[in-house]
């Protein structure tokens, strides 16, 4: 049965990747390399970083495509809605691509991508990372636009069920249309401490960018509070960003040089190190779709206390978790019971359960259904696709469709000028490899 | 001797290699086909800038802003639709063998051909020759290049103590088929002259 199933040629796209380190990126890589080892073709395609431009090779020979393009706000390509669409093209035909796998909601060149992918008839998967709301001018804005590539696209998937709501809500697809493969954790990297720390004194490690979506400005009222109530306990807070200006000024106006440790931007290479050096993890987000910080945090043997939001409450089993309206009131309360906690957590044992609730290697497996099922829904021609786009709404439709029309037209006259003959296919690395050792 | 052909929409590769006593000739030829097109829109182009100009020499009495805009144009419509193809393109990796007493190091040309532009004007065509040690060669690379718009690969030589890639072919991108027998070609005569080095 595991030698039968079907391997699959996919391209993986986002604006997000390495040399960026974060949940997207570490996503698409440790997928990649999973699904490299099931013996799938990966190539990945993200932007130019700095002098980073052209044909890469990482680990065990997964390509990544850095296209020229630089990005104009924050780590995004400028979108062009067609001016992709010649390098994307040349990269599906090159490399056979039969399924493109698009990251994140907030990427244009995902977007861009799916789009034209599905211009040239490819199969397409969209994996939304993110909550967003409704409400506000960017969340409306980013609404439609994910409206647009998910009218037409084949499955998606979304990290967790409360990401899958949101996602349906947001995007107006059908429900079945949407898998949940939860993210996970690499626990060979994320290791307990080979000795237990002492408990006389209770150390709380916060480690997360310092922004208000990550509930900075509950960490301003909590601290002071927990420092108050409970003599023998510090923290450490690793990261950075705008909001750390408010959390030094919170550690002048009380005092608590000695009880407060501020590291900085910690680097992914040294987060281990800093979460081993606690007993409990405090995650203040406002949002979180699914949240790997927790899932690293557990996997290194700490409590976690949350904010109970987003998709965080299925994340963790509840003796492993101490969830929390975001509150200070009750974060403070939430503090208190993890401390209550801590004489029965025992690091190995929970690194343990971690290990066997959680492998990039399942996420893999689960992926590649929902590459099946992509690869087995039916082809259809652009006339059947474009009254997909009219229903998302009275004028938006038109020019939803008007694009698609447009684009499919500078993809036939890209086919008249450059035929897909004439593009060359690359041959594969592996066995190129082999062929010189034959040699 | 054996030879080698290889024909492409755009390119012909023609290899001459032959072995005898003191010699080895290895000489890759890539031939490039003329677009009727381009020739044809360089014409074009030529022609648009003919009109302009004697337009401009008709006026000569009413010259104004716009006439000079209308020059300007025509050259750099000219400019742009100017082809001045490349005809041919040899790598020479032939090696002399020396006697045995002393050695003597092969020397890899690579030379370029222009057609004459103007056959009833001239008779010669450009070439731009340019000569690489083979000791200076550390290693030939395929390597995938990416431009906003599309991919090709290209041959380049990693060359010692230099941190720029020396491509072997400067203005042509012909396809993968044409430029594997080069390249191992040129692995090849890298790797006699690593062993003739190490023979000293």
């Amino acid at each position: 049965m595991e030698e039968s199933r079907r391997k699959h040629r996919i391209l993986m796209v986002s604006d997000f990747f390495y040399p960026n380190f974060g949940g997207v990126e570490s996503h698409i890589y440790y997928l990649s390399q999973c699904l490299l080892k099931r013996g799938h073709k990966v190539v990945i395609m993200s932007h130019a970083y700095g002098n980073r431009t052209g044909v890469r090779y990482i680990t065990n020979n997964l390509k990544v495509y850095y296209i020229p393009w630089r990005p104009f706000l924050m780590q995004n390509t400028l979108p062009t809605f067609y001016l992709t669409l010649p390098i994307i093209r040349t990269i599906l035909i090159r490399e056979k691509i039969s399924i493109v796998h698009g990251h994140q909601a907030f990427s244009t060149l995902c977007h861009e991508s799916l789009m034209h992918a599905r211009t040239m008839g490819c199969k397409v998967v969209f994996t939304d990372h993110s909550l967003y709301g409704f409400a506000d001018p960017g969340s409306i804005h980013m609404n439609k636009i994910l409206q647009f590539t998910l009218a037409d696209i084949d499955h998606a998937i979304c990290v967790s069920h409360t990401s899958k709501e949101n996602t349906v809500l947001r995007s107006g697809i059908k429900p079945e249309t949407v898998f949940v493969v939860p993210n996970a954790v690499d626990t060979a990297m994320f290791t307990p401490a080979p000795t237990q720390l002492a408990r006389d004194e209770v150390v709380i490690v916060v480690i997360s960018r310092l922004v208000y979506r990550k509930g900075a400005d509950l960490l301003v009222e909590v601290i002071p509070e927990v420092c108050r109530l409970f003599p023998h306990v510090r923290f450490i807070i690793g990261g950075d960003g705008p909001k750390r200006v408010r959390l030094e000024e919170m550690r002048e106006k009380f005092s608590l040089q000695d009880r407060v440790e501020m590291l900085g931007a910690v680097p992914h290479s040294q987060v281990r190190s800093v979460l081993i050096s606690g007993h409990i993890f405090l995650n203040s987000s406002l949002t979180e779709a699914f949240c790997i910080a927790i899932l690293e945090a557990a996997s290194c043997g700490l409590l976690t206390v949350s904010t109970r939001v987003g998709g965080v409450p299925e994340v963790l089993p509840e003796d492993m978790i101490v969830l929390a309206e975001p509150a200070p009131q009750d974060m403070l309360r939430a503090i208190e019971q993890a401390i209550d906690m801590l004489p029965n957590i025992d690091p190995q044992i929970m690194h343990s359960r971690m290990k066997s609730y959680y492998s990039w290697h399942d996420v893999a497996k689960r992926t590649e259904i929902v590459y099946d099922c992509v690869m087995d829904s039916s082809n259809k021609s652009i006339l059947e696709r474009l009254p997909r786009y009219l229903i998302c709404g009275a004028w938006a439709g038109k020019i939803f469709c008007l694009v698609m029309i447009v684009n499919f037209i500078l993809w036939r006259l890209l086919e008249f000028f450059q035929p897909a003959e004439s593009i060359e296919e690359v041959p594969d690395m592996a066995s190129m490899c082999n062929h010189e050792d034959d040699n | 001797m054996k030879n080698g052909r290889d024909s492409h929409d755009t390119y012909k590769y023609v290899r001459t290699d032959t072995s005898t006593l003191d010699k080895v000739i290895d000489v890759h030829d890539v031939y490039v086909k003329r677009s009727k097109l381009r020739v044809l829109f360089s014409y074009i182009g030529r022609l648009i800038l003919l009109a302009n100009m004697s337009l401009l020499l008709i006026e000569k009495d009413k010259l104004s802003i716009v006439s000079f805009w209308r020059l300007f144009l025509g050259v750099v419509s000219a400019k742009l639709l100017q082809y001045k193809p490349i005809k041919k393109v040899m790598v020479d990796g032939s090696v002399t063998f020396p006697p045995i007493n002393y050695i003597r190091s092969g020397v890899a040309a690579i030379h370029i051909e222009r057609p004459p532009l103007f056959q009833s004007l001239t008779d010669c065509g450009r070439i731009d020759r340019k000569f690489i040690q083979m000791g200076k060669i550390l290693k030939p690379v395929l390597n995938e290049c990416v431009t906003p718009v599309t991919c090709y690969w290209s041959l380049v030589l990693v060359l010692r103590d230099d941190d720029q890639l020396a491509l072997v072919f400067q203005k042509l991108q012909p396809p993968i088929k044409i430029l594997v027998p080069v390249w191992k070609a040129l692995c090849k005569s890298t790797n006699l002259e690593d062993h003739s080095h190490s023979l000293k």
